[in-house]
């Protein structure tokens, strides 16, 4: 089984499904902090961004800029196969760990 | 100049671009630049716009040092740790002003300022002309803390804030030249990648 995801990687993840073709570095930043409801620094985003690029579990385009961000190029992301697996393994290991939990958790569990 | 007021700092945006690696940089700026002027700057307003920005660049100074490797981030914590405690040393000499404290906080001062240099020489990527003179920086550290430490050594009177910044000194130094020599596997990676994309 592949190394399961971390929230943080996760959230980067399920940010570029959620954005649909339009998942950049400003999108996603905007988008994982509406998930975790809590600021996010762009220093997190693109080191995870970095990070999922470099195991394959996502890909990247560039595109041309806008004048507000002074003509720089935009980097698109999109989710890859086995960045699909990786979330689809995590989900399902997360459901199966908290299958039999009730919370508060009881004693002697 | 003056800087347009719905621009992010002008400096901040200069060091943002020296902390990121060749393939980011004009990526990320973009973004952060877009984010500034449609989202925060309206928002928020200038002030707290460009409060927005600088917390923005700082949080790219640990993924620097990473990618620096594990000398790179001893390095700057060693950095840090002996600016603190020769800038203590010099004001607590000028508070004192015990029997020759000129020369000795002049001494201190020297060495804050390498330290100082080796942080920004690093951090802002300012080429292999300015690492040079950290060589000479490294050297000067090492004399220095290896006459202190032996003088203290020997002294009828052993002062331990002496053998600390002695210490720390001569550790300052001998991973400059260490860190100096040393390949960074993260940059050369960045830098492959970005001839590959670009």
């Amino acid at each position: 089984m592949a190394e399961l995801l971390g929230t943080f990687e996760q959230s980067v993840l399920l940010s570029i499904f959620g954005l649909r073709g339009e998942a950049y570095g400003r999108a996603i930043l905007n988008h994982v902090q509406k998930l975790l409801q809590r600021d996010v620094s762009a220093g997190a985003v693109y080191a995870t961004l970095e990070r999922l690029e470099a195991r394959g579990l996502v890909s990247s385009r560039l595109a041309e800029g806008s004048p507000a961000r002074g003509g720089r190029a935009r980097r698109y992301y999109t989710v890859a196969g086995e960045g699909e697996r990786a979330l689809s393994e995590t989900q399902r290991a997360l459901t199966s760990i908290w299958k039999d939990v009730q919370l508060p958790i009881q004693e002697g569990l | 100049m003056k800087m347009p007021a719905h621009e992010p700092p002008r400096w901040a945006e200069r060091i943002l671009e020296r902390l990121l690696p060749a393939r980011a940089r004009q990526v990320v700026v973009g973004d952060l630049r877009e984010e500034y002027v449609e989202a925060m700057l309206p928002r928020r307003g200038k002030l707290r716009a460009d409060m927005w920005y600088i917390q923005q660049v700082a949080s790219f100074v640990p993924q620097f040092n990473q990618e620096r490797g594990p000398m790179g981030m001893i390095l700057s914590f060693v950095s840090w740790f002996t600016l603190a405690s020769t800038c203590w040393l010099a004001v607590m000499e000028m508070l004192l002003r015990h029997a020759g404290y000129e020369l000795r906080a002049s001494m201190a001062c020297g060495f804050a300022i390498i330290c100082l240099a080796t942080i920004l020489v690093r951090m802002l990527r300012m080429g292999k002309r300015a690492e040079r003179w950290l060589w000479v920086g490294a050297a000067v550290l090492i004399g220095f803390g290896g006459e202190a430490f032996v003088h203290n050594a020997r002294a009828d009177h052993f002062e331990g804030f002496v053998f600390v910044i002695s210490l720390a000194l001569m550790l300052q130094g001998a991973l400059m030249l260490m860190t100096l020599g040393w390949p960074t596997p993260g940059n050369e990676r960045w830098l492959r990648q970005a001839g590959q994309s670009q």
